[in-house]
């Protein structure tokens, strides 16, 4: 049972509870039923799209076999996977450095689009003014619905770049987006949940990636 | 070129089940947690080698993804600062500290050793090779190798924590602070408080830190301490001193 399902039930509820311990037990039967969830939902996801992620991570490698570079970005804790990302990509564990960054993390160019234009624009701008032929736009979003990444994909098609997206719910608005290629989406409608299995997601296609380079005559 | 699939089972042949140890551990974590937020304390969120884990537990808190849920003040501990002295300049009595980082990152040890003194409650989530008894109040650990499973579960581990503790906010008789119902205290009948040394005089008198405010005490007792080191606090006098070879 989950403390939300059991929260009317405690004798204490009110403010004269004293005894923790039964609260400290409830919390932890949450925790362990809440991560035996978000344990189910990141096993079926990555097994459901494990042709989907070979299918992109190929995709991806092909690009930076050309010389390509991925570019990363998404709002909240989604901007913090986008960092996440391009820590992976260029600083790996094992494998090849490859080049990436993230779109989140320069809080002048951000601040400056968001105060003359827009927060809409943060990243469709940054694409615009660092984005080439043949890189990668690879963009989070739980709900799928964040216009900034929608005018980001639209940007980056615009320049030729490929694009990646990793979506929640059953996609959102990225589902439906005509300039978005790959969107590889986490079915849930919890926000903590889809995130936990797009951070597993983000280092399959990472995995995925390093599978695929074959770095032809590469220095 | 070797192929890790993320979702193989990690190193170890542990699977990715929650041990019952750590779902006890979040409980009373989040139940702290809870406590210090309700009396006004800060969260203040480092990881060093990997920041994207501070910035998403800070907000998280911040502005939480479930629409009604009070905002917490939670900071992000900035990449490349001196963690130590950060902190030491910023956090408060009743404030929070909260890493994601390895055991063996020093200077993560060194901050979380100075809860004590400094009046902080220490959160300490890692993976692999334990943190040492003591080294922080909760230790939130998983016991496998792989550091990208490690850190997709780090996620799980903090989220749970905000939703645990938002759970606690509706047990409003619970978030009191604890009172001292034991018959010997230790911290109220000072019979050994820890203190980081801020200065120390010719005299073998010391100016220092500790959960209670600054104060001054005698260090002739032991080995001249060093600005920034632990010492213990017994009526007024250092007894000890808690640096290692000394």
């Amino acid at each position: 049972m989950s403390a939300e399902s059991t929260a009317f039930l405690y004798p204490f509820i009110e403010g004269d509870e004293h005894d923790a311990a039964s609260l400290l037990a409830d919390l932890a039967t949450s925790a362990a039923a809440k991560w035996d969830q978000s344990s189910r939902l990141r096993v079926e996801t990555l097994e459901h799209l494990d042709g989907q992620l070979a299918e992109v991570g190929a995709v991806m490698a092909r690009c930076f076999e050309a010389g390509g570079q991925l570019f990363a970005f998404g709002n909240g804790g989604s901007a913090t996977d986008a960092d996440d990302v391009a820590q992976l990509f260029t600083r790996p564990p094992w494998g090849e450095p490859l080049p990436a960054r993230s779109l989140v993390t320069d809080h002048a160019v951000l601040s400056a689009l968001s105060n003359d234009v827009g927060f809409d624009v943060v990243f469709s701008r940054q694409l615009e003014a660092h984005g080439r032929p043949g890189d990668i736009a690879l963009g989070l979003s739980t709900s799928g619905n964040s216009e900034n990444l929608l005018r980001a994909f639209a940007q980056a098609a615009r320049q030729g770049m490929r694009t990646v997206g990793l979506s929640g719910y059953e996609g959102g608005r990225m589902a439906d987006c005509s300039e978005l290629e790959h969107c590889l989406v986490v079915p849930s409608d919890s926000v903590h949940r889809i995130q936990e299995t797009q951070a597993a997601l983000a280092h399959a296609l990472w995995a995925a990636v390093q599978h695929a380079y074959r770095p032809e005559g590469a220095p | 070129m070797t192929v890790l699939r993320p979702d193989a089972a990690p190193a170890g042949g542990a699977d990715l089940g929650a041990s019952a140890g750590l779902c006890d551990d979040l409980a009373r974590a989040s139940l702290a947690l809870a406590r210090r937020f309700a009396a006004g304390g800060t969260l203040w969120c480092v990881s060093p080698s990997s920041t994207f884990h501070a910035h998403h537990v800070a907000v998280e808190f911040v502005h939480p993804v479930i629409m009604g849920t009070r905002a917490l003040p939670a900071v992000v501990v900035p990449a490349g600062a001196d963690l130590v002295a950060s902190l030491r300049a910023t956090v408060r009595p009743g404030d929070m500290v909260v890493a994601v980082a390895g055991a063996a990152e020093a200077e993560v040890a060194e901050a979380m050793r100075r809860g004590p003194a400094w009046g902080t409650e220490t959160v300490w989530i890692g993976a692999g090779p334990r943190p040492a008894d003591g080294a922080a109040d909760h230790v939130l650990w998983l016991d496998l190798d792989d550091p990208l499973v490690a850190s997709e579960l780090f996620v799980r581990i903090y989220h749970l924590l905000w939703e645990l503790t938002h759970v606690c906010f509706e047990h409003t008789g619970l978030l009191r602070p604890d009172t001292c119902e034991e018959e010997v205290c230790i911290t109220c009948s000072d019979e050994g408080r820890t203190a980081e040394v801020v200065s120390v005089d010719d005299l073998g008198e010391a100016l220092v830190r500790t959960a209670e405010g600054r104060e001054h005490i005698d260090t002739t007792l032991i080995d001249p301490p060093r600005p920034g080191d632990l010492v213990l606090v017994h009526a007024g006098s250092a007894i000890a001193s808690l640096e290692e070879g000394r």
